[in-house]
């Protein structure tokens, strides 16, 4: 500590340790918060449902998308981003995940929300196997913090059947 | 040996660049000592010129120690109860200049004990001894030179 430019070090250092260990404990202090989030889409419309040049499977649907995402946000995160996946099996895949909409809930105000549109991306098989076929919808969310871990979850909303055969 | 002081106290100009060269000086040369009579009085020039004291360094990393563990502490638990990320990362902020302002200048308070040097009159009566070819015969007639 024997000169201005050694003690500015050691104070910089010092001081950049100290905020590392802030943010750990902060990114910490995440994990004993418990959410109870709620969700519900509806399928309001099959828009159209098609079979491509190419042979795979397309359909358009419009939902309605309502959740309480509220009690997710703590003090140190900065955005939820939210998507909704379909999911079902065929006899190819075990598990095919088709992501239909996603937006980003900026903070605490916009987590209680309602929307209603069609979906965002398309939804393509893979193959030809979505006559008839049951899926389900999944909501999922990934919890962005403003330091630190971040945490993922879902939750699953089954029983939505697609249409016997094309319109 | 008056007119080795004149030019002593005349050429600041060498006296300062070799103590900002000899920095951890610890030899008893009397070009390493502080220069007691040529700084000027102002706090804030003091601080610019002399370096901080042994004690003074180790009071002043321990100062800077307990500063930082006490702003960080005391961000974290104002932004934790507050739920604002932000008022944590300022009171931090501010508590890390504070901490800069009160350690890394050598204020004079740092300097309370400085390290006495030889006086130069004394320094010319014990010359240093030679480094090369020392036989036991001059070593020790320096020895009773320097007991004198």
């Amino acid at each position: 500590m024997h000169s201005f430019g050694y003690r500015a070090n050691a104070v910089l250092t010092f001081g950049v340790t100290m905020l590392a260990l802030m943010c750990f404990l902060a990114s910490l202090s995440d994990t004993f918060t418990v959410p109870t989030t709620s969700a519900e889409v509806k399928i309001l419309n099959i828009n159209w449902f098609q079979k491509q040049a190419n042979g795979n499977d397309e359909v358009s649907l419009t939902l309605n998308v309502s959740a309480d995402l509220s009690t997710l946000f703590t003090w140190n995160t900065k955005q939820v981003f939210v998507f909704v996946a379909a999911e079902y099996e065929t006899p190819q895949n075990a598990l095919n995940q088709v992501s239909l909409w996603d937006g980003i809930i900026p903070s605490k105000e916009h987590a209680k929300f309602w929307i209603h549109t069609t979906n965002k991306y398309r939804f393509v098989d893979q193959g030809s196997n979505l006559k008839g076929k049951d899926f389900n919808l999944t909501l999922h969310w990934h919890i962005m913090p403003k330091t630190g871990k971040m945490f993922a979850d879902k939750i699953v909303m089954t029983g939505y059947r697609l249409p016997e055969e094309y319109r | 040996m008056a007119g080795m002081k004149q030019k002593y106290r005349t050429d600041l100009s060498l006296s300062l660049a070799v103590s900002q060269k000899d920095r951890n000086c610890s030899t008893q040369s009397y070009l390493c000592r502080g220069d007691s009579h040529v700084f000027p009085s102002s706090p804030v020039l003091k601080a610019r010129i002399n370096e901080m004291d042994w004690q003074g360094q180790k009071h002043a990393e321990m100062l800077m120690q307990i500063f930082l563990v006490f702003s960080a502490v005391a961000a974290f638990g104002a932004g934790y109860l507050m739920r604002d990320f932000r008022l944590m990362m300022l009171i931090y902020a501010g508590g890390v200049v504070l901490t800069v302002l009160v350690t890394v200048p050598n204020w004079p308070y740092f300097n309370r004990h400085p390290l006495k040097w030889l006086d130069p009159s004394e320094a010319e009566k014990h010359p240093k001894p030679q480094v090369s070819n020392i036989t036991s015969s001059s070593s020790s007639k320096k020895k009773a030179s320097k007991n004198k």
